[in-house]
């Protein structure tokens, strides 16, 4: 059958998987992994639909996947109602359902020096892709933002894998007091790495984008918005005025692309599609 | 010798027949514009609602080896919102802007039209026919006697051309597309998705969030096909018809258009092969129409009927 063969390409029914190990680094924060009854080729920065029977079906970041365990990890945050189905009724064991790998991920570069920037959750599809630029023999740094102690989670993931790992609290209760921006400025040499990646707040994105633009450095941010179908026939997460769907075409989009859209650190839409601005906090 | 791709529908002017579907792409001006250089001869917007609909939850879609199953619930930002995309659209294309609406009685139908051509759109599409939203698309379309009320309301509050799209998941599809040509439609499309369901056999549930959705794709291509050709035995060349249903590539536009539609919708193939199936299958097309010794891509609609 002709589907047959470009679904190879792009696969959407559902992979199952069983929930393999749990635990909740901070109070918000889930770590999930799904022991997958099928193998994935995921890269780094793409996504895949989670669907729980009966609850729903939510994006999530492809945090890390071990090819030889068949392992895929994610990080949950508690922010509506499937996630807090996932975080208090998920336990080991039990049967989920998912689609994907979809998007466009990072680029994994060779022989670079990269700059990771992550702000909160933002750092979740990180693990996966410091240790591919590891393999593709890159250097990376890593700076993790978070508002406070008792947000902080996920930091040895990185601390044992980077060359060098800042952490900043906006309150300085953990680690530098600041924002990820105020370190890029005050603590590291931009101007030093071939390639900067960075994930979190949309506001935050926009700042460290214009700040590699700035330097001319080459930047990748992942973006987030609301998704319905994740493969890019709904149109739920068009970004004006290139037409450009963050589910297929992106989430990661290079920063010669974003200086290009309008709504990239000012608007989303909401369930509707009404255009509508991005919240401050 | 060149072969000509404009066709004529009912007073617009395609540069070829190919068209993006409704429900595809369609949500904003950025995207219509998109499909438009890429190729597409005209463009649909998703269905436009009164109020703002946020559609249903997730799953909204699951895919078949054979198609796609959706029920996104004809979200949409309503037209208040959606006129300012319909006039973006209208400034930045070059091609006809049909503007597809949906509703429970005449007098919304006939309303929301008025409002979508008052914007820009150069046609309006009736959506008659989706499958999974209660009180709308479907739930009026099956009944004739409510499509030539709705068709009639609509000739009465705007001057450019109507498009009826039909449901395949009716009785007699030509009982419908008559009552539409009764109450003045000046187009019918055929066919919207089949009315279909998937059920996972590990947690034993409906996948989509629905239960119900549309199939569309190569499952339901023999469907659209049927429809299309018992539709043109009933009404000939009266009032054009747009094929749409699984078309994947050029043979598949081609069977619809020797069924009978002059022009193509083109919607599923778009998810399976990205942008680039505008132009691969109109290249198609034409080296058919060339090779078959025809100088127009129009000349071939109906052809099935000559040799049945």
């Amino acid at each position: 059958m002709r589907f047959c063969v470009s679904s190879q390409v792009v696969r959407l029914a559902y992979i199952k998987g069983r929930v393999h190990g749990l635990n909740k680094p901070i109070e918000r924060v889930l770590w999930c992994q799904i022991k997958l009854d099928e193998p994935l080729k995921p890269e780094p920065g793409q996504f895949v639909m989670l669907w729980i029977p009966g609850q729903g079906e939510i994006p999530l970041s492809i945090s890390d996947y071990s090819v030889d365990e068949g392992i895929l990890e994610l990080v949950i945050a508690k922010v509506g109602k499937v996630t807090t189905y996932i975080h208090e009724r998920l336990k080991e064991g039990d049967l989920v359902a998912l689609r994907g790998p979809y998007g466009r991920g990072f680029s994994v570069v060779r022989e670079s020096t990269c700059l990771i920037v992550a702000g909160g959750c933002g750092l979740a599809p990180f693990p996966f892709l410091v240790r591919k630029l590891l393999e593709a023999r890159s250097s990376v740094d890593v700076i993790l933002g978070f508002k406070t102690a008792s947000e902080v989670f996920h930091v040895a993931k990185f601390v044992h894998l980077a060359r060098r790992t800042f952490v900043a609290t906006d309150d300085g209760s953990y680690g530098l007091k600041g924002t990820v921006v105020d370190v890029i400025k005050d603590v590291v040499d931009i101007k030093g790495y071939d390639i900067v990646y960075v994930c979190g707040k949309e506001k935050m994105m926009k700042a460290v984008v214009d700040l590699c633009r700035e330097h001319n450095v080459r930047c990748e941010a992942s973006l987030e918005r609301y998704m319905k179908c994740g493969i890019g026939i709904c149109g739920a997460c068009v970004l004006d005025p290139l037409g450009l769907r963050v589910c297929r075409d992106g989430p990661v989009f290079s920063s010669t692309i974003l200086a290009l859209i309008e709504d990239f650190g000012q608007s989303w839409r909401d369930h509707c599609g009404r255009k509508i601005p991005i919240p401050e906090s | 010798m060149s072969v000509h791709t404009e066709v004529a529908l009912a007073g617009l002017r395609l540069r070829n027949p190919l068209i993006l579907a409704s429900g595809i792409l369609g949500s904003t001006a950025s995207l219509l514009v998109r499909a438009g250089s890429a190729g597409a001869g005209a463009v649909t917007t998703k269905s436009i609602t009164k109020e703002p609909r946020s559609g249903f939850e997730n799953p909204v879609i699951y895919e078949l080896e054979y198609g796609l199953l959706n029920a996104i619930g004809l979200a949409n930002p309503g037209m208040d919102f959606f006129k300012k995309e319909l006039k973006r659209a209208k400034q930045l294309l070059r091609i006809p802007l049909i503007a597809s609406v949906a509703g429970s009685r005449p007098e919304e139908y006939a309303d929301l039209a008025a409002r979508a051509e008052e914007a820009g759109a150069d046609a309006v599409e009736l959506n008659l026919s989706c499958p999974h939203v209660k009180g709308m698309g479907l739930d009026v379309g099956h009944d004739p006697k409510l499509v030539r009320e709705i068709v009639e309301a609509v000739k009465g509050s705007v001057n450019c051309p109507v498009l009826a799209k039909l449901s395949p998941n009716v009785t007699n599809i030509v009982e419908v597309g008559k009552a539409a040509i009764d109450g003045g439609a000046d187009v019918l499309v055929a066919i919207n998705t089949v009315r279909a369901m998937v059920i996972d056999v590990d947690s034993k549930k409906p996948v989509l969030s629905n239960k119900y959705g549309g199939l569309s794709g190569p499952a339901i291509h023999p469907i659209a096909v049927r429809c299309v050709y018992e539709l043109y035995e009933a009404v000939g060349d009266t009032v054009p018809i747009i094929g749409v249903g699984g078309v994947m590539d050029w043979r598949d536009a081609v069977e619809l258009m020797l069924a009978g539609a002059r022009a193509v919708g083109i919607g599923t193939a778009l998810y399976t092969y990205g942008l680039k199936a505008f132009k691969v299958i109109l290249k198609g097309i034409v080296n058919y129409v060339k090779e078959q010794g025809f100088r127009n891509l129009m000349d071939i609609t109906g052809l099935a009927h000559k040799y049945s």
